[in-house]
């Protein structure tokens, strides 16, 4: 096979057919941007060695984007700094790394004086980073940060501030307004999108990307990708994608690349790789990440966890997981070798992998026959009713506080909400929304500004306010209803033993038991949950055990109160995407065997559809403090009835290679300010189908005959008045 | 009143056996009384060990306790003319450190001042810490109105120069007692630290562990005590190390110059007789009078802040746990440079 | 604008409320000054005592009028303080204003100047160390500043003094400016007058600029291992540029606060210091204040020394706000 691989990378109907040079093989002519030969990063640690990148070679080619992927601590930000010569001390780059800026010249990366390297950093090869805001000098403006980039490359300042501008504004942003603002003043989206700008001032050839969007909301990833896209053809950049996100990247990427333990397991074409990917890595990993489309019962977890540098298994460093694992692949290290042209894989059985381990795609997918959830609910009794509930929040206050107006943030506005026993209620939406904010109101620990959230019919409130006249009493109450946080990090006390915290939800809870049998319920419990020696584990403080582990110890103190609702906020967010599912397995086996509810927040909505479908329970959609639509999982993710609901569905990614990014079915990327919410329907202002009536009419939830209902005057019958309303500006006219 | 039949849903009881671990992990009386000697004694000594500034720090001090306890018993208290005029340091056997002009033993003398030196030390790094503990945990805690009334009086308290109002106070109302000598000159040493700790209890009062046993209803008393304070006590330590301090550079300044009656036995007194009647400052004669109780309070204050440098490594669970078992598993070697730096910062 | 107006709020209020500690401590506590100064007053004119006198007198040293209901008192005496009337000396029978007035610029000068030198020491040195982190220089300069830190700025005092003073008389012993030089705009008056405080002020820098130096060492480090730095970096940004605009003034910024800080102590220092220097400033006369029971100028002196700080720290926390972005506008912690 000796034709080129074609690969298009035009966007909106363009025709930029970009022919590459065919193969990576070394033999042929090389017109690669960048090469990589044997290139390693060792450090030296006390506990020994530490390679974090492993003899790694790879061709990286003109224009083309290049997705990186990998689990946290597979080494990929370290083959990020090695791009740039730019590893932190003590580790050491060794090997070969060859850049050539245009026909014939080459560079060698590793071997330049300190003041070339300066110079070739940003005008040649430039980065972004996960955490925008703290990419900038926080005591310097934006301005500051474009015009000293330019003046120390020698650059005109005038005209390279012209083509910031023009950067800014292709990225959504007002040039004079961000240009004017100092690092702290921007939120999250802004400046991750402002660093982009920045890093593209110089007009680089290539542009490194380490985990870009990691912590952003997802529509705000997915907006930043359409754009990244349409930047890329328009300055015709190469782009290296680094992030552990395999579905986010496999839509915008040319090509894949799969690192796992510090190498390249498997690269390739990337319709390729995740179609018929052959390395079982690479295919256990496609299996692992909850999406939209796949069955519910085809996501597993990956059993077991990546290794650790200084103890890298021998031979395959993959086998300790795999479950084709021969001896072979114990004693020699599998090379990268071509399955099909572009397509390399270090694996011996590759073949065998493509047999044995399915894809979901590799299925029948077209009906959801298997999308039935493990069990389904009766109906029963409301654990939890919320009526009406506002949560409001004052800024700023102090000693002199009366002098100035205080602001009120609009948390949570009018949410009507039943918890009922043994439910799944999924609350999604962008960060800032209010979804963690009605769920502490729900478990009682946030007082709402106005309305009512009952427990068991008793005001929660009341009973806490007038102990007396109540038919349950505070502290039952308070028992009853716990909480698993978001960050494995702060989540345990760092200066209490596993044991001693676990002790406190036994020695404050509902139970009257002796030490001992506070022992035994503690170390049974952990080995339930799967953290054996027990008895290791409780006696090991937090810093000493993994996230994952961090979340499970969580768990078990919420399950020890014997609760009837368990708020879960986010607390699968934080964990490597291979971990999620199994956690999520664990919390919904344990509440068969507590009979307790959840209400599950994420901003991820094929997390709260695993989560919440599984458990046959609800899916609640929020925006800028209001529900907006709320209905049965299944119904939420197949048929969306609010247009917010429809841009989540969008940005969820599905593993969808064929299709080219689209621009997001939504105006404005940002989330406008909750002190000032926008009158009427609040998604007014980015809403594709916002009508003058939408302007000054919010719309409620109505549900139909499946509980499942949305605040959008479009679910409303023919002869609301949003029909004779004329679309707001902005807003292309439809007919539906 | 609390039973586990609280359940109004009709009653669905777990099965808890499932949870209950089948092999018996209940250790021996013995066995726990080793664990905790293991983990609040045997480990912090440890630790404290392995630093060095920990180490002299710790020796220093226990040196000085030894002086104000032993020392006070093993040597005689200095008598007039019990040895000659200004005997220079080592020039006899008797008198180690020198005579002062009325014939008087200097290390006796020092030796005897260590009582009321330490009590005053201590009653104000008590009172320091205790005032400042207080105030930021309710104030930080609480917040609200309170918060707002008791962070305006420690700004106050805070701008207000303390040894001018500490004069005017002593001179007013002068102190007899060591004790209340040593809260007289901290009293408005609690302000820096009250607000330290205040915004650190804000900080600590976010952290999902809190929420969380605020969600399984653990008494406020025990979240402070178990969930706040252990947090806090590095600051608590470096500012009981910095009051202590502050005790010791005004007590002597303000012996030396005279302003506290000299109703005990201070270093600062015998440096005030060394200043005034030997005349130290124009001969070379008296040197030694003066030298003794400035290197005995130097090497007091020196022990201090080495100690406090050392104690923040025992309230660092990370430090702690790997003293406590030797288990491999635990990747932390990065951090402890780190820690340093945070507490020497406020010294 | 609220910022402002809620600091200088906060600054009033301080002095306020040290001129009513200093009035309760003159008149409300039992054997108070001006309990004591009207018994002495009675005991002076030996039995014939004119009560009418004798509360006059009073009134005139500490601005209370011992005949009237306290309330009053307090209005009188604070009217009094705000308009700059803080008694008159028992002593030197001078107003206490004028004494203090006259004594006031040279403390500030003093401490102002030891203030500034321990900083600039401390800044340099803590920089290079935080440079050589690690190395044999920064662990010895770390022990060098923690035994620095154990000397009292008196006990320094008293030992140059000692040496450069009486013993090698390289400096003078006291005063804050030659006998025979008349104050002037010459510059013979300016050397005299950096002449005599060449002893206080060295000593004061000497004991103090260690704390600054170890504080600036652990705020440079932390700003080394900055994300922005390395974006810096690698955004190929010249060195010069790196080391002025993003380490040094990222360093430099919370050693404001820290200056706030010492202003406080540094000008309490001021009493032990100048009576051993023998330096005319307010510490001095508080100081002579106390052997001659002169309450009137040992309380002027305690509201003029935190009058100074107080505005001291103020104009600090103002220019802050110039200097860090971020405080703009904010609610910001005062300390």
């Amino acid at each position: 096979m000796t034709e080129k691989h074609e690969t298009n990378v035009a966007a909106d109907g363009g025709t930029v057919q970009e022919s590459m040079a065919g193969g990576t093989s070394i033999n042929e002519v090389d017109d690669s941007i960048l090469s990589l030969r044997d290139v390693s990063v060792t450090f030296g640690m006390e506990r020994g060695k530490s390679k974090v990148l492993n003899s790694v070679s790879l061709d990286i080619e003109r224009q083309e984007i290049l997705g990186v992927v990998g689990e946290s601590g597979s080494g990929k930000s370290m083959f990020a700094s090695a791009l740039l010569d730019a590893v932190v001390k003590p580790g050491v780059v060794s090997g070969d790394i060859t850049y050539r800026p245009g026909e014939g010249s080459e560079t060698d990366l590793l071997n330049l004086s300190d003041e070339e390297l300066r110079q070739l950093r940003w005008e040649e090869i430039s980065m972004v980073f996960q955490g925008a805001m703290s990419s900038f000098n926080p005591t310097k403006d934006i301005r500051g940060h474009f015009e000293e980039t330019l003046k120390d490359h020698d650059y005109d300042v005038e005209s390279g501030m012209a083509h910031a501008r023009e950067l800014l504004s292709d990225l959504y942003l007002e040039p004079e307004r961000v240009l004017n603002s100092y690092p702290h003043e921007l939120s999250g989206g802004m400046s991750q999108r402002t660093l982009i700008a920045l890093s593209l001032v110089l007009e680089p050839e290539v542009l490194v990307m380490d985990e870009p969007t990691a912590a952003l909301d997802l529509l705000m990833q997915r907006s930043i990708l359409a754009l990244l896209e349409d930047l890329q053809t328009k300055y015709d950049l190469t782009i290296v994608f680094i992030t552990h996100d395999l579905p986010l990247v496999a839509g915008l990427a040319d090509r894949l690349a799969v690192m796992y333990a510090f190498e390249f397991v498997e690269i390739g074409p990337a319709d390729e790789l995740v179609q018929h990917s052959a390395h079982p890595y690479t295919r256990s990993l496609l299996r692992a990440v909850p999406n939209l489309d796949s069955p519910l019962d085809q996501m597993h977890p990956i059993e077991g966890a990546s290794p650790d540098p200084v103890n890298v298994p021998t031979g395959c460093s993959y086998h300790p997981r795999c479950s084709l694992a021969t001896d072979e692949c114990r004693s020699t290290d599998p090379p990268l070798e071509e399955v099909e042209v572009d397509h390399r894989t270090a694996c011996f059985h590759w073949q065998e992998s493509r047999q044995e381990i399915p894809l979901i795609d590799d299925e029948e997918t077209g009906e959801h026959d298997s999308d039935t959830p493990i069990r389904t609910a009766a109906p029963t009794d409301t654990v939890v009713e919320m009526q009406d509930v506002d949560v409001h929040f004052e800024q700023s206050s102090g000693f002199f506080g009366f002098l100035g107006e205080s602001d009120i943030v609009h948390a949570v506005d009018d949410v009507n909400l039943d918890i009922h026993e043994n439910d799944v209620v999924a609350l999604v939406g962008e960060s800032g929304c209010g979804k963690t904010t009605l769920g502490k109101a729900a478990i009682g620990i946030q007082r709402p500004t106005s309305g009512e959230v009952s427990y068991r019919g008793q005001d929660i409130w009341e009973a806490k306010d007038s102990p007396d006249s109540t038919d349950i009493p505070f502290d039952e109450i308070r028992q009853s209803l716990q909480i698993i946080h978001q960050d494995p990090g702060s989540s345990l006390n760092p200066n209490r033993t596993i044991e001693s915290t676990l002790e406190m939800a036994l020695k404050y809870g509902p139970h009257d038991m002796k030490k001992t049998s506070r022992r035994n319920r503690i170390h049974g419990m952990l080995s339930y949950v799967g953290m054996n020696p027990s008895e290791d584990y409780a006696s090991r403080y937090p810093h000493q055990l993994s996230g994952g582990e961090k979340q499970r110890v969580a768990l078990v103190r919420a399950l020890m109160m014997n609760p009837d609702l368990i708020l879960a906020d986010e607390s699968v967010s934080a964990l490597d995407v291979s971990l999620r599912i199994e956690m999520m397995d664990l919390m919904l086996e344990l509440q068969e065997q507590f009979d307790t509810s959840y209400v599950f927040i994420s901003h991820n909505l094929s997390n709260a559809r695993y989560f919440a479908g599984l458990a046959d329970g609800k899916i609640g959609v929020m925006y800028l403090g209001e529900l907006v639509e709320i209905g049965p999982a299944q119904a939420v993710i197949e048929n969306p009835k609010h247009p917010y609901t429809e841009v989540l569905k969008w940005s969820t990614e599905d593993l969808n290679v064929e299709e080219e990014l689209e621009n997001p079915p939504i105006r404005g990327i940002d989330i406008p300010d909750p002190v000032d919410p926008p009158s009427g329907c609040r998604f007014h202002t980015r809403c594709p189908y916002a009508r003058e009536a939408c302007v000054t009419q919010s719309p409620s939830i109505s549900e139909d005959e499946n509980e499942h209902g949305a605040a959008c005057f479009r679910d409303r019958g023919e002869d609301h008045e949003y029909w004779d309303s004329d679309p707001i500006q902005g807003v292309e006219a439809s007919d539906d | 009143m609390k039973s586990t039949d609280t359940k109004t849903d009709g009653g669905t009881d777990i099965d808890h056996d499932l949870f209950d671990s089948g092999s018996d992990v209940e250790l021996a009386r013995s066995e726990q009384l080793s664990n905790a000697f293991t983990e609040y004694v045997y480990a912090p000594v440890m630790i404290l060990w392995d630093d060095w500034r920990a180490r002299i720090g710790s020796l220093i001090i226990l040196g000085y306790l030894l002086m104000g306890t032993i020392g006070v018993i093993l040597v005689e208290p200095a008598t007039l003319h019990e040895g000659p005029r200004l005997e220079g340091v080592f020039e006899g056997t008797e008198f180690l450190l020198g005579t002062d002009i009325l014939g008087r033993d200097l290390f006796a003398m020092i030796v005897h001042a260590t009582p009321a030196m330490l009590q005053m030390i201590i009653a104000g790094g008590v009172f320091t810490t205790v005032v400042a503990t207080i105030i930021g945990t309710v104030s930080g805690y609480k917040g609200g109105v309170l918060d707002r009334v008791l962070m305006t009086v420690s700004d106050i308290a805070l701008t207000i120069p303390g040894l001018p109002l500490v004069i005017v106070i002593v001179v007013i109302f002068p102190p007899q007692h060591p004790v209340t000598v040593g809260i007289l000159l901290s009293i408005n040493a609690w302000a820096g630290l009250a607000r330290a700790l205040r915004s650190e209890v804000l900080a600590v009062r976010e952290e999902s562990y809190v929420e969380a046993s605020r969600t399984m209803n653990v008494p406020t008393r025990v979240i402070l005590t178990k969930d706040i304070i252990p947090n806090l006590m590095p600051y608590i330590m470096v500012n009981f190390v910095g009051a202590a301090r502050g005790v010791i550079f005004g007590s002597v300044g303000l012996y030396f110059l005279g302003i506290l009656p000299f109703t005990t036995l201070n270093w600062g007194v015998i440096l005030n007789m060394a200043y005034t009647q030997g005349g130290s400052l124009y001969t070379l004669e008296t040197i030694h009078w003066f030298l003794a109780p400035m290197i005995t309070i130097i090497l007091l204050s020196y022990g201090l802040i080495l100690f406090a440098q050392g104690m923040d490594r025992v309230f660092n669970p990370r430090i702690r746990a790997r003293h406590v078992q030797d288990d491999a598993g635990t990747e932390d070697t990065e951090d402890d440079g780190q820690i340093q730096t945070t507490v020497t910062e406020q010294i | 604008m609220n910022y402002f107006i809620k600091r200088i709020g906060q600054s009033v209020f301080t002095i306020f409320a040290v001129v009513s500690i200093s009035f309760g401590l003159i008149r409300l506590l039992p054997g108070g000054p001006a309990a004591q100064l009207r018994a002495q007053l009675i005991q002076d004119s030996a039995g014939a005592a004119d009560m009418e006198r004798v509360n006059r007198l009073v009134e005139l040293h500490t601005n209370i009028q011992p005949s009237k209901p306290v309330w009053e008192q307090y209005v009188d005496y604070m009217v009094a303080v705000f308009q700059g009337d803080l008694g008159e000396s028992l002593w030197h029978n001078e107003p206490v204003s004028a004494i203090l007035g006259e004594a006031l610029p040279w403390t500030v000068f003093l401490m102002g100047t030891s203030l500034f030198i321990s900083f600039v020491i401390g800044i340099a040195l803590g920089a290079v160390m935080a440079y050589y982190e690690g190395s044999n220089f920064d662990v010895s300069a770390t022990s060098g500043i923690i035994l620095l830190n154990s000397i009292p700025y008196y006990i320094a005092a008293v030992v140059l003094l000692y040496f450069l003073g009486y013993q090698m008389q390289v400096f003078p012993t006291g005063g804050h400016y030659g006998s025979g030089v008349e104050p002037s705009l010459s510059i013979g008056f300016f050397r005299s007058v950096l002449y005599h405080s060449v002893l206080p002020i060295s000593s004061m820098v000497i004991t103090s600029f260690g704390g600054t130096a170890i504080a600036m060492r652990g705020n440079a480090i932390s700003v080394l291992g900055n994300d922005y730095l390395r974006v810096a970096r690698l955004r190929g940004l010249r060195d010069r540029r790196i080391t002025m605009e993003y380490v040094a003034r990222n360093a430099l910024l919370p050693m404001y606060t820290g200056l706030m800080m010492s202003i406080g102590m540094v000008f309490g220092g001021s009493v032990i210091l100048e009576e051993i220097f023998t330096y005319p400033g307010v510490g001095y006369y508080m100081f002579q204040a106390i052997g001659s029971r002169d309450y009137p100028v040992l309380m002027g002196s305690l509201i003029l020394i935190t009058t100074a700080i107080v505005i001291g720290i103020l104009i600090a926390d103002l220019t802050y706000g110039k200097i860090d972005p971020r405080v703009r506008g904010e609610d910001r912690e005062v300390y």
